[in-house]
């Protein structure tokens, strides 16, 4: 069983209360949003579905000293980075869909509050070498996003630009928000797509083939938006545009993997024509740029069907990436992936892909013993 | 053979508390005149599942309409709300997932449950929840 140092791209964070954020806004914003005097929503809400248990959140991550689940350092250190062999976390809000709200303008400032509140109060305050953070990106002015990777690109704890929200409605790959990428490909971050935003606030496709009536439909299907993202963003040239762009698509499970890329290639010789920038099959581009999140990890009656199903893809263990999802409900533990995977892939899948993605130089020592973990 | 786990009115109705028994980290809730033992360990994820919380069952009936189960409770993990009958350890929804169960009674008002003699013992803390956690904080320990 592999016991070696963890990556984790996936763990999420929150404000204790909407104040602390808010004291980040910038003044005409922070005056609309007076708590004492309105309750403007800072997030596109996503109560929609509630989880039947009550909410999206493991029950046992509500911290005793008050607060939202995700909204406790020392919680996060009990439960997830101190007891796991956790060597860097990637913060991800908690989604961090402030960018769905209706206004873009304040969407916009919304975000760059975000990212000085994370800077401040958990990356500078609390100092903790395995924490890392996401520059969330406005998505619905373009040219905001951009001038958000740009501001914080020269902070090396800020390694990745987070796209959730769907600001304009268009499948990621869409040149209208190419502003967002040119910005991560020059400052050589990856972008990070994270499941489920995109489907709250300002769009209205959910689900594909109308409204889904319960978060069991709801969250069944929620990879749907994943893959369009991704054949978007394949089908638009977005990696021949930007030849060193990376693309971490978080939360979307794994297992329709081998079926969109054997779905692109196939239509490729006969509708290559639609586009133009493509050089080599969308496979390729896929091995070459993008990697996928673990969780949630689809349970197979026998760990034997989802692997042989995995291994459809050829090299997918150079693909896939561990993360966590704490604290919310759907959260995969490491025992758990571990045990579903072979035990040969562990080191890529909870260690060097994710050190590849995010260019991060490799800690020899760890490595050694990431490598020596599948050798048992 | 049964052990001791604490006085009766230890245990909070219908809240399961974690105590260590021979080796074993156990959930032990007291519901409506009887007592049950559980392993704290989910069958799903090897979760801490006594962290969660407990209900009546709610299972529809034949014709589909859901109601809720007063003679039975079930225990819901935290990590993942999967759910388990106390008294008998069976899934709510499946037979391929069950939740070890132990015998537990109440005798001079004090807990008595068995859960026999286990050869690998839990850890007393019950912080690191996951095999591969535990693995790692005796890999500290050493």
């Amino acid at each position: 069983m592999y016991s070696g140092p963890i990556i984790d791209v996936d763990v999420h964070h929150r404000w204790k209360s909407d104040v602390d954020m808010l004291a980040y806004l910038e003044p005409e914003w922070r005056e609309l949003a007076d708590r004492e005097r309105n309750e403007v929503w800072l997030e596109a809400p996503i109560a929609l579905f509630h989880h039947s248990t009550g909410w999206n959140k493991r029950s046992d991550t509500v911290p005793e000293a008050g607060g939202p689940p995700g909204s406790d350092y020392e919680l996060l250190c009990e439960q997830w980075l101190d007891p796991y062999p956790v060597e860097r976390a990637i913060l991800t809000f908690d989604v961090g869909t402030n960018a769905g709200i209706p206004n873009p303008m304040f969407a916009s400032a919304l975000c760059r509050a975000a990212n000085d509140w994370n800077i401040d109060t958990w990356l500078d305050g609390h100092n903790d070498p395995r924490l890392y953070g996401s520059i969330l990106v406005p998505t619905q002015l373009p040219e905001d996003g951009a001038a958000e990777i740009y501001r914080h690109a020269g902070n090396p704890r800020m390694v990745q630009a987070l796209v959730v929200s769907n600001g304009l409605g268009k499948p990621f790959g869409h040149p209208i928000y190419h502003p967002i990428y040119a910005a991560a490909a020059e400052c050589d971050l990856p972008i990070a797509i994270h499941n489920g935003g995109d489907q709250w606030g300002l769009t209205t496709h959910m689900t594909a083939g109308g409204m889904p009536a319960t978060r069991f439909e709801f969250h069944t299907l929620a990879p749907q938006s994943g893959l369009t993202h991704l054949a978007s963003f394949i089908t638009n040239g977005v990696f021949e545009k930007f030849p060193n762009l990376r693309l971490s698509m978080i939360e979307i499970g794994v297992s329709w993997l081998p079926w969109l890329l054997w779905q692109l290639d196939r239509y490729y010789p006969e509708l290559k024509k639609e586009s133009p920038l493509l050089k080599k099959l969308p496979s390729e581009y896929f091995r070459e740029h993008i990697t996928v999140t673990t969780q949630p990890l689809e349970m197979t009656d026998r760990r034997e069907d989802l692997i042989e199903g995995l291994e459809a893809a050829d090299g997918i263990e150079d693909i896939l990436v561990f993360s966590s999802d704490y604290p919310h409900w759907d959260f995969d533990d490491p025992t758990f992936v571990a045990r579903r995977l072979p035990a040969s892939w562990a080191p890529k899948v909870f260690y060097e892909n994710g050190l590849r993605m995010l260019r991060w130089p490799a800690n020899a020592k760890t490595l050694e013993l990431a490598s020596a973990q599948a050798e048992e | 053979m049964f052990v001791d786990v604490g006085a009766c009115d230890e245990f909070e109705e219908g809240v399961a508390r974690v105590v260590m028994a021979s080796g074993r980290q156990l959930g032990v809730v007291r519901w409506r005149g009887e007592v049950f033992a559980v392993r704290n360990i989910c069958p799903h994820q090897l979760g801490p599942i006594c962290g969660g919380h407990t209900m009546p069952l709610i299972a529809p009936g034949d014709d589909g309409v859901a109601r809720v189960h007063d003679d039975t409770l079930v225990i819901i993990c935290p990590w993942h709300s999967w759910e388990f009958e106390a008294r008998t350890g069976k899934a709510t929804w499946s037979d391929r997932f069950k939740l070890k169960t132990y015998p537990a009674k109440v005798e001079g008002g004090r807990v008595l449950v068995d859960v026999g003699d286990p050869k690998i013992r839990d850890d007393e803390t019950g912080a690191p929840s996951g095999r591969m956690a535990r693995k790692i904080a005796q890999r500290s320990a050493a």
